[in-house]
């Protein structure tokens, strides 16, 4: 029997060979690492130019030795934790909200036409727009910006969310409830494992929702952080600060999304296969 | 114990093609360790059969009895098997079988137990730790059969549950449900439109009509076990049954063809 059974592994084995994988895979990160030496040189050479005065265009040299000095201080240490801090507080709060809340519309029509609606509307609304009125209500603190990241993020969990919910095979769902699946445990064993490739669609969607929605109000709210650090570069006519800070924040929305993300999508591809 | 008494049973949807009678007064009895094959055109209402006996939907009229008591809800004395295997991508295939345990409440220990036996009975314990998407057709729509066991149903209702395969699997897997229902004893309603299917497996197979929603024929089949679908015996009752169904369908058709309708 097990012979019988053996063709559909072999099939999944037949994928082109893990040599020829890798050597693609190199090449894949020549090209790259050719590209942005590319750009690197190309900045070096405009700056060297002086075609633009050097307080408005910073040469690479620079920023590189703006970064290291920031870095070496621990005042760049202490604007990333400060960022960090709320972002984390902030997503933390969507994510909660956020995903029981999907999976709830996915199910509820009632709960789907009036919150998945109002979502939907909200979503509309760049959410630093809420910062005026979240300083009104919980003064120029941490709340406020907590709350403009929540409201950047919450929404687009809920609907992607909800709309992996609505695609699921009705039929898995009766065969859920066949076996016995009902109440609570039909969210936490069925649903939620369900939609979990949407749900991360959804949290990845919001990770991103949310740190641009915090860079924004650290932008307009001075205070520690790196989006003040970024006011204050401009402040100090400090083009290297200002340019590192940018490169930074890259660097962590990157390092971030892979941390986060990249291991929930190995696990799903291995689950679902890679067909989906 | 596992006799299913349907009285007057009766069940209507409202579509957009209008009002569709899938069940019509209908009474049923089936026995405990009966292997029931329903046949008839496809939309006849075979499975609303199924799923008013699983307890997914509710009749409009009638009464469906297990044992006497009333079938208010999905329950694990009754588990619904699909045409198609409707496995959880999330689980392995241990964990799928396992499931309904799990949703039981049984201890991890015992669950595993029982998932393993029951993977050791439909030729699987191999594949224990794979995922679903790695298994074929075959392997899946048994992992599906395993995971309806592991709760030990009084009965067993199946949809279709072969349709979906190419016929040198499900020639094995006749085989391989004929000799669980035998070393079970298990109830099984069985619904195909595969009348040979039917008189393969069943101990009596039932023609539904096409759109009035009764059962318009009965066949017991006594032919010995274990059966073949070549056999010269059931090839001929299958034949009778084919013509019959044939005549259902035309009478429907004609019938479409009335203003009354």
């Amino acid at each position: 029997m097990a012979k019988r059974g053996n063709p559909a592994i072999s099939r999944a084995h037949a994928l082109p060979s893990y040599s020829r994988k890798n050597s693609s895979r190199v090449q894949t990160i020549g090209i790259r690492l050719l590209f942005f030496t590319f750009l690197f040189i190309l900045w070096q050479t405009l700056f060297a130019l002086k075609i633009w005065n050097e307080m408005l265009f910073p040469g690479p040299l620079e920023v590189i030795t703006t970064a290291v000095a920031v870095l070496q201080d621990g005042s760049m240490a202490t604007a990333v934790l400060a960022s960090l801090k709320r972002l984390i507080t902030g997503y933390g709060i969507s994510v909660a909200v956020g995903i029981p809340l999907g999976l709830i519309m996915g199910r509820n029509r009632l709960i789907d036409e009036t919150f998945g609606t109002l979502a939907l509307g909200l979503q509309a609304l760049p959410s630093i727009c809420w910062l005026p009125l979240a300083i009104l209500w919980f003064g120029l603190n941490e709340i406020a910006i907590c709350f403009v990241v929540i409201m950047g993020s919450v929404m687009a969990i809920s609907l992607a969310v909800r709309d992996g919910v609505r695609g699921l095979s009705p039929l898995l769902l009766r065969a859920a409830r066949v076996l016995g699946a009902d109440g609570a445990s039909f969210y936490i064993h069925v649903l939620f494992p369900a939609a979990l490739p949407s749900v991360v669609t959804g949290a990845r969607l919001g990770w991103s929702f949310a740190w641009r929605s915090l860079m924004a109000a650290e932008l307009l709210y001075g205070t520690v952080g790196l989006g003040s650090t970024l006011s204050m570069g401009r402040e100090l006519h400090d083009m290297g600060l200002v340019v590192a800070t940018m490169l930074i924040i890259i660097a962590i929305g990157l390092i971030a999304d892979r941390l986060l993300f990249g291991g929930m999508d190995t696990l799903i591809r291995a689950r679902w296969g890679t067909e989906r | 114990m596992a006799e299913l008494k349907l009285t007057a049973v009766s069940k209507s949807f409202n579509t957009q093609a209008g009002v569709i009678t899938a069940l019509s007064c209908v009474d049923l009895t089936i026995k405990e360790g009966e292997f029931l094959c329903v046949v008839g055109p496809s939309g006849c209402g075979k499975s609303t059969l199924l799923n008013l006996i699983a307890g997914l939907e509710f009749p409009d009229q009638g009464r469906l009895l297990l044992d006497d008591s009333e079938i208010t809800g999905p329950a694990a004395d009754r588990v619904l098997i699909f045409q198609e295997p409707a496995l959880f991508p999330w689980l392995s295939v241990i964990d799928n079988v396992a499931f309904g345990l799990k949703m039981q409440g049984g201890a991890k220990q015992h669950r595993t137990a029982r998932a393993m036996e029951l993977l050791d009975l439909v030729h699987l314990s191999a594949f224990r730790s794979s995922w679903i998407h790695q298994l074929s057709g075959g392997m899946r729509q048994r992992v599906a059969l395993a995971r309806a066991l592991a709760l030990e149903p009084a009965v067993l209702l199946m949809d279709e549950p072969f349709a979906a395969l190419d016929a040198q699997t499900r020639d094995m897997l006749h085989e391989e449900l004929e000799m669980l229902w035998q070393k079970t004893g298990k109830t099984i309603v069985f619904i195909t439109h595969n009348v040979r299917e039917a008189v393969r497996l069943g101990t009596r197979v039932l023609l539904m009509s096409a759109d009035s929603g009764k059962f318009v024929k009965e066949y017991p089949i006594n032919l010995p076990r274990n059966r073949h679908l070549e056999d010269v015996e059931l090839v001929k009752i299958a034949s009778v049954i084919r013509d019959d169904l044939k005549e259902v369908v035309a009478t429907a058709s004609g019938r479409k063809g009335c203003p009354n309708g």
